[in-house]
């Protein structure tokens, strides 16, 4: 296929460039602001190193040995966990969107639940069920083989088991960005390679894979950095597993008693490598190939028939479901029945007790109040910028586009714990200071959920084919005009998986928010942290259910208002 | 003549109690002026809005407004903002005297010998004058007693060493991510030297974040035995009916404070002197002896089932000291632990 680029006419000019400029200004500012407040953290040293600035931080965190397994462990358990979620997502997302495999609404369920849960309380719940000692599916275990106390058959705490838990809530990723994508596949092409004889393996194989690509990669890159990380899973599993992580050695680093934020700016090194190495492979595997699909002759979408074999593919898809919801939430809601955490599942310990308790608690209502503000705001705000964006730089109207491409990626690439540093030093400045309002949190989401947004984006525009847009302005419209009545409509399923993808997330952010909140700003996550710390089980147990159960309201609100469109993104 | 030397009188005895109180009142003055004392605390949020709702119910003319997070996040909350130039908090208090140590270091503590601070047992209070231990509480060992026979539980901190509670049958926190567990160990090399700590690290204990995730773990028998938690938390676990019970071993257990001190740079320093002394108070250290912390006031009732501190062997670890070991501690559990 010919390289698509459409003609930038040296002679007209375009009076909605401006839009064009404000947003990529606007998008610099938005990221580059506290990566330059990291960036100048990093090479400010401490005290024991006489102050001032240098190399200091880069030096101790790449020479000292016991920093190195750190980064040896997650570059296995990113690529573990990475390829996984590609396997499990993208088939997952197949079933759903491109096949006669029954109940997709069902596992379309599933997975926004899976996403919308808080990864540190999935980690905690599957300590619940598969602790050596006595999680609950080891108990169940010893009762049917009559095994000692001293034998198990999961063990959480090993590294399996971080990648296990990881994948268990990074699979969603892949999955609404490949479906995203496989929706804008039309199924002319497929019904073309069928009439000309090929199977269904092999017009998979062949004609849908490679169509795909962009979205396989978007997710891939999503699920790699995602995993990369993450720091609740890895704290609560890898520890026991007596192994740090890149996350986990960075949080020590700013526990410690010098706050060595500079030292943890500066170990964050590697990961924004692993980005743009990653935004680099991509770049040379799609390379210069069209994948635009939906072009101006009309297309259609009809589900590949597959027998009996839906059957089996319907069976392979609750398996993860199973591990990442059924069984966590069964965990949960057990344990938010429980009186006692040490007696365990009896009729005498049971009680709706904590239920009442978190109900009229005083910082649980505002706080979830304050979550869905949030998270609306910075979907809203988020969706129409990444889809900006994607559209700037797929369509390279402003020069430089393309590394618009890395720095709408960039804030994935950065553990939340050191971007709120940056996010703190950033829009804490005098006269305007934001610290203690919602904005520095909806500043922080947004930095944070961008680039998931902008990735989506970019891979659904990669499938709509420029002519659409090229005929209309031939016709007089102006960028703007096409853009609002060609390029949206089309886009419609993109921008819906856009909102999502920051929504759902915002709701479970933690790892930003716990350096910003402040007493009237707290967001539920922030409170389920809070009752952890003090070693109350339970009200986490209850205050993970309630978080589902909202979620799921939300999502079947939406699906009323936007209307199909809504689940099929 | 009498009618003079009267009114004179009854003039200089005007002025005498003009000026007396006024001197005392001239803090709560100022504090009223200011209106309002910004608390950073790392006491469990219950306790923490009990005492502040209970401070603003004795309407004093000050707002006491709280900030409640981990010792450590309050810590770095602090820093950052001072770092942007901002001074929002008036007092801190957290369960780690390293920052404390290393505040006053940095001038950034206010001298202040509460009012009530001859009540006060001398232990409590800083020698210097810049913090006073409103809490504290002790580094103790708890088991699981549906899982451990009575006959079972170690007696000294060297039963621990036996082969039998190897290969995660015991739970230790890691000093990294809990100020509280590096000073408990340090007491604990202090005592015993670093041949414990290697011979503990041998018996591969289940490693955990914090003090907190420790008592979770024996609670649950997901461990038998903790090698040193929170003594307040295992309180309160066993106040509501968790399976659980202390060990005192016979050398003693770490005794852990939790200092306040006022900022040097405090944007309302009159009103936290105010709400200091509040702190002290009888009611308020009550309180805290009621979650089964330990506190200096010598009026205090303690709750039944606490072991009354006089009746518990200490190890103490003066703050300097706790200090300098936190690096060794944290080095060489890495290296020993291997985490």
């Amino acid at each position: 296929m010919a390289r698509i680029q459409p003609q930038r006419s040296a002679w007209h000019f375009d009076p909605t460039t401006p839009v064009w400029i404000a947003s990529a200004a606007l998008l610099l500012v938005l990221i580059l602001g506290p990566m330059y407040f990291l960036f100048q953290e990093s090479f400010l040293l401490p005290k024991e190193q006489g102050g001032g600035w240098g190399l200091g931080n880069y030096i101790e965190a790449f020479t000292d040995p016991l920093y190195r397994a750190p980064i040896v462990w997650t570059l296995i358990i990113s690529v573990s966990t990475s390829a996984l979620s590609l396997v499990i997502g993208s088939i997952m997302a197949w079933a759903v969107a491109r096949t006669d495999a029954p109940f997709p609404g069902l596992i379309r369920i599933g997975v926004l639940a899976s996403f919308v849960t808080p990864p540190f309380l999935g980690a905690t719940a599957w300590v619940f069920l598969a602790g050596p000692r006595q999680g609950w599916l080891n108990l169940l275990y010893r009762l049917i083989t009559g095994a000692g106390e001293d034998s198990y058959l999961f063990n959480i705490f090993s590294m399996t088991g971080v990648v296990f838990a990881m994948v268990l809530y990074i699979y969603p990723l892949v999955f609404i960005v490949v479906n995203a994508g496989l929706n804008n596949i039309s199924s002319e092409i497929e019904d073309a390679a069928n009439i000309a004889g090929a199977g269904t393996l092999r017009t998979m194989a062949t004609i849908t894979l490679p169509l795909v690509m962009p979205a396989l990669f978007a997710g891939l890159i999503l699920a790699f950095l995602e995993a990369m990380i993450l720091f609740g899973t890895p704290a609560f599993l890898a520890i026991p597993a007596r192994q740090h992580v890149m996350t986990t050695q960075i949080r020590a680093f700013m526990q410690s008693q010098e706050y060595l934020v500079g030292l943890a700016a500066a170990y964050s090194l590697p990961m924004l490598l692993a980005a743009v190495w990653l935004l680099w492979v991509r770049r040379k595997a799609l390379g210069r190939r069209g994948y635009a699909t939906i072009g101006g002759k009309g297309g259609q979408r009809r589900p590949q028939r597959l027998g009996l074999y839906r059957w089996v593919l319907f069976g392979f898809c609750l398996v993860p479901l199973t591990c990442s919801i059924v069984l966590p939430y069964f965990a949960l809601i057990a344990a938010s029945l429980m009186k006692t955490q040490g007696y365990g599942l009896v009729r005498s310990n049971l009680t709706l007790e904590n239920y009442r308790f978190v109900l009229q608690n005083d910082a649980v209502w505002p706080a979830i109040w304050n979550t869905l503000i949030l998270a609306t705001t910075t979907a809203t705000a988020g969706a129409l910028i990444a889809s900006l964006i994607a559209y700037i730089s797929q369509r390279r109207l402003v020069r430089g586009s393309q590394y618009l491409n890395f720095l709408a990626t960039v804030p994935l690439a950065i553990p939340g714990i050191v971007l709120a540093v940056g996010l703190f030093a950033a829009y804490t400045h005098k006269p305007v200071i934001l610290y203690g309002t919602l904005w520095i949190m909806l500043l922080a989401y947004l930095t944070k959920y961008l680039p998931v947004a902008y990735q989506t984006s970019n891979a659904a525009l990669m499938s709509i084919h420029p002519e659409l847009e090229e005929s209309s302005r031939i016709l007089g419209a102006n960028r703007l005009t096409v853009f609002k009545d060609i390029t949206i409509p089309l886009f419609k399923a993109a921008l819906v998986a856009s909102w999502i993808l920051i929504f759902l997330p915002s709701l479970r952010e933690l790892s930003s928010s716990v350096l910003l909140w402040t007493s009237d700003t707290k967001v539920i996550t922030v409170v389920i942290l809070h009752f952890y710390e003090e070693g109350r089980l339970e009200y986490v147990s209850v205050l993970g259910v309630l978080l589902m159960v909202l979620t799921m309201v939300i999502v079947a609100l939406s699906y009323r208002i936007v209307g199909r469109d809504f689940m099929k993104a | 003549m009498k009618k003079l030397v009267s009114v004179s009188l009854y003039a200089a005895l005007l002025a005498i109690s003009a000026w007396a109180p006024a001197a005392a009142q001239s803090t709560l003055d100022l504090a009223k002026k200011e209106g309002k004392v910004v608390w950073y605390s790392s006491i469990s949020l219950r306790v923490a809005q009990n005492i502040c709702n209970l401070f603003n119910s004795k309407k004093l003319g000050v707002e006491c407004v709280l900030h409640r997070d981990g010792s450590d996040k309050l810590f770095s909350r602090w820093r950052q903002e001072a770092k942007a130039g901002l001074h929002i908090a008036d007092i801190i208090h957290t369960s780690e005297i390293g920052h404390f140590v290393n505040l006053q270091k940095e001038e950034a503590l206010l001298k202040y010998r509460p009012s009530e601070a001859d009540k006060i047992d001398p232990n409590f209070m800083d020698k210097g004058g810049f913090w006073a231990v409103v809490r504290a509480s002790v580094y103790v060992p708890i088991y699981n007693t549906m899982r451990v026979k009575e006959n079972e539980v170690p007696q000294s901190w060297v039963d621990f060493l036996d082969p039998k509670w190897k290969d995660g049958k015991l739970v230790h926190a890691h000093p990294a991510y809990s100020g509280f567990v590096s000073i408990g160990l340090a007491a604990l090399v202090k005592q015993f030297g670093w041949e414990f700590f290697d011979k503990l690290a041998a018996q591969k204990p289940r490693i955990v974040q914090s003090a907190i995730d420790t008592t979770n773990f024996v609670v649950r028998g997901e461990a038998l035995m903790s090698v040193g938690g929170t003594g307040y938390e295992s309180f309160g676990a066993i106040k509501k009916g968790e399976p659980v019970k202390f060990i005192y071993p016979k050398e003693g257990i770490p005794f852990i404070s939790s200092p306040q001190a006022i900022l040097a740079k405090a944007p309302h320093p009159n009103a936290a002197k105010v709400f200091t002394d509040f702190t002290l108070t009888k009611e308020v250290q009550q309180i805290f002896a009621n979650e089964g912390l330990y506190v200096g006031h010598p009026e205090v009732s303690y709750p039944k089932g606490l072991t009354p501190l006089k009746d518990l062997k200490l190890m103490v670890v003066p703050a300097e000291e706790a200090v300098k070991m936190n690096k060794p501690v944290e080095d060489n559990f890495r290296r020993k632990f291997g985490v």
